[in-house]
């Protein structure tokens, strides 16, 4: 054991003493987390040059009303109010009488206008709007524009142009629009979670309210963390052991100790590695996170549940990959290893999102039990508000157990066999029979 | 001297290759034991065997009369012919590291010590990819006996050395032998083994074809050999009856007589053809018997 630990301290000390780990702790969440961060930082800029949309009003009862829209809206939204500054681009409509004759033929005018930048965009808003007849086309509006998909105007000018639909309709059915106010109040229906019974002073506490951050936010930053933390350590063994076999330090090593303590010793100092990253993040996490004053989101039961998911898997895939790499006589062989071995741990993130929304399906609940899934499927059941029974993580933790038994047995057979052996490519037919057979 | 290591019929095989064929040998403790064989005899193959590294398929390997067991390599410190080395550790550090792994006592005086007697004190504190080859060579070394082990196993350790450096290691060789350790080596320079070794064994095609003192060896082969120096050179020394082949270093030559060819016959056959300089009846020397074991002709009768 003395050797072991002493191979896992050098591992450690030549991971963590570089430019390269400080820089990897400090870009990793960076990278992962690069478009949330972005996201957030520029939400709020936005492109305030102006915008100019032409509008052919087939049915002759909107358009007038959306240039007052726009009228309105120039003057109350796109200044701040506080700091009188320009937030959003004002809109100004141009009004075109339709071409009854050849419609095409004006669309594709119009097109060019907005292909030379003369206009942003135009819409075409169908003759029979207000009161749509058993033909769907002349009910139609459409929105024509250089990227018409994402563009903020046609967001916004639904509204008008459905709410004068709504006042024209009522007019002609005859109604006053103030009488039925109501009729157009929406209402939210609120997410809460389940009351419960405080055991200690049998009070009766209100729900809470239901919050996406908690049921999707917190399980994914959880999922990812745990991925950066295999990511960080699993890839690394593998093209360690490959370039200690390829550059002879492993007879040297293998003079000492066994080839089962050399394994074991990488993965150590790999878990070490690990541990070392993941305090540094979850740490930081929580006191950034308490910082911001959302303390009430971290969830600290999980806590435990993570550290010994991602010891296990640390060990199950590090001795998976420290075994691949000692079958590896070159690089390029390292580098065609690499995503087999990321695989099981890669495969999660493609199924992460119907287990966020029903963590508690069958199909959640089969694949988080299969124990190479179970540190990130598992992990993201836990992370969300609706529990997960008992005997479902410690099973899950038991499968990875079991796991990492059978991968360190059969990887240091593997090892064995395999770290002083040149030029013998990497055969899935040899690997197996290196493992099973010795 | 009793034995340090003992071979009983060791066999090792790769697939259809085999690689050590019943090899028993006996190495004195104490002696300095040379190894020598052509590329692909079955050198490596045994000194791992020694280090537990490879399991014999059949055969058993002791030390120091107990059957081999995996503690037993803390008892030995192995250089192999691969120099393989952590370039991006500081020479101290991978010292210490080496011979903490080893169950070294005092390891870091001992560091210090090395690092002194092999001139590299001053580069303790850098990194190995700043030393030239023959320094990490020497590193390599240290590495290798930095935690006193009773067996020295070194697997080519001249190979790439200048003589100031081959000098060095050899001197270092010598002071461990002093100090009782058992000493095996591998070489392909014969000189070397025949000034170094008290013992050599030869292995050719995994099979032991030499084993004992040099002189032993050189009994067996008889005075069949005359070193002489003439004024025509290797040409006046075509055709001679009784000699079976000459060695030509350029300025002696080494001819090899038939059974029963008289010495002086030769002599006298040289002498009509140019003046003789000096003339010399000897043993065959360690490079000459590796030659007639493992050179084109050797290696004929060995496989008839």
């Amino acid at each position: 054991m003395r050797k072991v630990l002493k191979l896992a301290q050098r591992e450690y000390i030549a991971s963590v003493k570089t430019k390269g780990f400080i820089i990897g702790l400090i870009l990793a969440p960076l990278m992962m987390g690069g478009s949330l961060i972005a996201f957030a930082l520029l939400k709020d800029r936005v492109d305030t040059t102006d915008k100019k949309f032409a509008v052919i009003d087939r049915s002759g009862v909107i358009a007038g009303y959306l240039a007052e829209a726009v009228d309105k809206r120039n003057a109350e939204e796109i200044f701040d109010k506080e700091s009188g500054r320009k937030i959003k681009p004002a809109y100004s409509v141009e009004v075109v009488a339709p071409d009854e004759s050849d419609p095409r033929a004006q669309r594709l005018s119009l097109s060019d206008r907005v292909r030379r930048a003369e206009l942003h965009a135009f819409v075409d808003i169908g003759r029979d709007v207000v009161h749509p007849g058993d033909d769907p086309a002349p009910a139609h509006i459409a929105y024509y524009a250089k990227n018409a998909a994402l563009d903020d105007l046609r967001g916004w000018i639904v509204w008008p142009i459905n709410d004068r639909l709504r006042q024209v309709r009522l007019r002609d059915a005859g109604i006053e629009q103030e009488k039925v106010r109501d009729l157009f109040f929406w209402v939210n229906v609120d997410g809460l979670g389940l009351v419960s019974l405080d055991e200690g002073t049998g009070d009766i506490s209100d729900a809470k309210k239901a919050s996406e951050i908690e049921a999707i936010l917190v399980p994914i930053l959880m999922m990812m963390l745990m991925f950066l933390m295999i990511m960080m350590s699993v890839p690394g063994m593998l093209h360690s052991v490959m370039e200690e076999k390829t550059q002879r330090i492993a007879e040297l090593l293998l003079g000492s100790v066994s080839p089962f303590q050399f394994m074991i010793g990488k993965v150590l100092g790999g878990i070490a590695v690990s541990l070392t990253s993941s305090a540094v993040y979850v740490t930081g996490g929580i006191l950034a996170v308490r910082t911001m004053h959302y303390e009430h989101f971290i969830p600290y039961h999980v806590l435990p549940w993570f550290f010994a998911y991602m010891l296990l898997a640390i060990v199950m895939f590090g001795s998976y990959a420290a075994a691949l790499g000692s079958a590896c006589s070159e690089a390029k062989d390292a580098q065609s290893l690499t995503f087999p071995v990321l695989i099981p741990a890669l495969f999660p993130m493609f199924v992460y999102f119907p287990v966020v929304r029903e963590p508690a399906s069958a199909f959640a609940t089969v694949l988080s039990l299969i124990p190479t899934f179970t540190p990130l499927l598992m992990l993201i059941r836990q992370s969300t508000p609706e529990p997960v029974p008992s005997w479902q993580p410690a099973a899950g933790l038991a499968g990875m157990l079991a796991l990492t038994v059978l991968f360190v047995w059969a990887g240091g057979r593997l090892f064995r066999v395999a770290i002083l052996m040149q030029g013998t490519p990497p055969r899935l037919s040899n690997i197996l029979r290196w493992a099973f057979k010795g | 001297m009793t034995g340090a290591i003992v071979l009983e019929n060791v066999t090792k095989t790769f697939g259809e290759t085999l690689a050590v064929d019943r090899l028993s040998l006996s190495v004195p403790k104490g002696s300095v034991y040379g190894f020598i064989g052509p590329n692909g005899s079955g050198k490596t193959t045994t000194l791992r065997m020694i280090m537990n590294i490879l399991v014999p398929d059949s055969g058993e390997i002791r030390i120091f009369g107990e059957r081999l067991r995996k503690s037993d390599t803390d008892r030995i410190g192995y250089m192999p012919e691969e120099r393989g080395i952590y370039t991006r550790m500081k020479v101290r550090d991978l010292l210490r590291f080496y011979g903490s792994l080893k169950s070294g006592r005092n390891v870091r005086r001992e560091v210090d010590k090395w690092l002194e007697k092999l001139d590299l004190a001053d580069w303790g504190n850098k990194k190995l990819e700043a030393l030239s080859k023959g320094m990490r060579q020497k590193v390599q070394f240290i590495a290798t006996v930095v935690s006193g082990p009773e067996i020295v196993l070194l697997d080519e350790p001249f190979t790439g050395l200048d003589p100031v450096n081959t000098e060095a290691i050899k001197d270092a060789i010598l002071g461990l032998q002093a100090g009782g350790a058992t000493v095996i080596f591998s070489t392909h320079d014969m000189s070397v083994a025949e000034k170094m070794c008290n013992f050599i064994f030869m292995i050719f095609r995994g099979r032991k074809v030499l084993d004992g003192p040099l002189a032993a060896i050189q009994d067996q082969y008889g005075s069949d050999t005359i070193r002489m120096r003439t004024d025509g050179g290797v040409r006046a020394l075509a055709n001679l009856e009784g000699v079976e082949r000459v060695n030509d270093f350029g300025q002696i030559q080494e001819l090899r007589m038939a059974r029963g060819c008289d010495p002086q016959n030769v002599l006298a056959s040289v002498l009509s053809r140019t003046a003789v300089r000096s003339f010399e009846i000897v043993k065959p020397s360690l490079h000459d018997i590796f030659l007639r074991i493992a050179g084109p002709a050797g290696k004929e009768a060995n496989h008839a």
